[in-house]
């Protein structure tokens, strides 16, 4: 169980490290919103797949 | 923590400066992805895709073994991975850089197996079940080969391929196959098959989808600013790595490892020289709760359903593996001691992941 929820975890406390930090990278969550995007600045994607295996 | 690392690069450093030249998107669950385009080997916990809005893939980053999933990944490697996708986009947009075919779209709810595991019971698609339930669906109707899609990912150190790790593809040292194919330290792998690669991922997606049954591969390199082809005889069994790690991709479950015997120990016991007879060299606990098996450390197994060689198989537990499907009972010959004995063997699925 603890093995399972320590991914969670970790997910979560990025989460709110991402959303308190205001000097770090804007990252998208959603493919379709960065195609979007990328179309209308010209940039590249960094996609990251993050999955727990 | 690499991921967390590559994340919350900070703006203003070197990383940070790259990363804001993209749009960054992070993606932690695959239930709409297009797993078609975005093809990669699903036990990666991170893998990273560097793209344009074309969904012109130009390189790749990830790469993982058995020992962590962070063995491939390096921050200096993924700021070389970052700069060379900008030079690449620039040349896509001057209209300098061939346009690929799109892979046709596959999507996670294409699968039965998957679905009901995983949307009807709410829950998340995680990379590895998409893995495990392809496979699953291939079983059923007669694709699944075994050593192409359960051995995936081939470690190059098998073949005696060493990186040095945060210089991406730079060779740091060279043993075995590609030794004796004239590959030196230092040298910077650009193509394998005349495929063009730019990272230790490319590389491993393009060596992964070579069949089992090749023997040659023809790496170019980079070496004192010329380009060089070399061929390298591929070893037997060069595909075989270590995938205990995918623990749930393994079926059929035998909850026993072994390990190949010596010839000199096959000659002293009388088995034929290319006999899969291997040693027990563990056991895990399952095997007893299961009521798998009652094999021990120590056991030598010789033969298995009356098979005692194979043409891939170097250990009984392979042969298992390769041969056999999950749910299967077999015969194990067994020595302990001085005795010879039959055992029965119920082989099984990770059920609660599948």
């Amino acid at each position: 169980m603890q093995l399972r929820l320590f991914p969670l975890l970790a997910c979560a406390l990025l989460s709110t490290a991402l959303s308190a930090q205001d000097e770090g990278i804007d990252w998208l969550s959603n493919y379709e919103e960065a195609r979007t995007l990328a179309k209308k600045t010209g940039k590249p994607i960094f996609l990251e797949f993050r999955c727990e295996a | 923590m690499f991921d967390a690392q590559v994340v919350l690069s900070p703006k203003d450093s070197p990383r940070g400066k790259l990363m804001q030249q993209y749009v960054c998107v992070r993606v932690p669950r695959m239930d709409n992805v297009d797993i078609g385009l975005f093809e990669y080997d699903r036990y990666n916990t991170l893998y990273f895709f560097i793209l344009n809005a074309d969904e012109q893939i130009y390189l790749r980053y990830g790469g993982r073994d058995a020992n962590s999933q962070d063995t491939f990944l390096s921050l200096p490697a993924i700021e070389l991975a970052l700069s060379k996708g900008l030079e690449l986009h620039k040349l896509y947009q001057d209209g300098k850089l061939a346009r690929k075919p799109r892979p046709k779209p596959v999507f996670p709810k294409e699968f039965p197996h998957l679905v009901k595991r995983t949307f009807a019971a709410g829950a998340c698609v995680e990379c590895h079940l998409i893995g495990d339930f392809v496979n699953v669906h291939r079983e059923e109707d007669g694709t699944l080969n075994k050593p192409q899609h359960l051995y995936q990912s081939p470690d190059f150190r098998i073949i005696g391929l060493h990186f040095d790790i945060p210089k991406g593809l730079i060779v740091k040292d060279t043993q075995g196959a590609v030794k004796t194919a004239g590959l030196q330290p230092g040298d910077q792998i650009t193509a394998i098959n005349g495929e063009t690669v730019y990272t230790f991922a490319d590389l491993q997606f393009a060596y992964d989808k070579l069949p089992r049954t090749t023997e040659n591969m023809k790496l170019t390199v980079e070496r004192a600013g010329k380009s060089l082809d070399i061929d390298v005889r591929l070893p037997h069994l060069w595909w075989k790595t270590d995938i205990r790690f995918r623990q749930a991709s393994i079926d059929p479950r035998t909850y026993f490892d072994s390990l190949p015997l010596s010839a000199e120990r096959k000659q002293q016991l009388g088995l034929k020289p290319n006999s899969f007879a291997s040693e027990v060299s563990h056991v895990d606990a399952f095997a007893q709760m299961m009521k798998s098996h009652e094999l021990k450390t120590g056991d030598i197994i010789v033969a298995v359903d009356g098979a005692d060689t194979d043409p891939l198989a170097d250990t009984a537990e392979f042969y298992i593996k390769l041969r056999k499907k999950a749910g299967d009972s077999v015969t194990l010959e067994v020595l302990r001691g001085d005795q010879r004995i039959k055992m029965p063997l119920q082989t099984y699925r990770m059920s609660f992941r599948k």
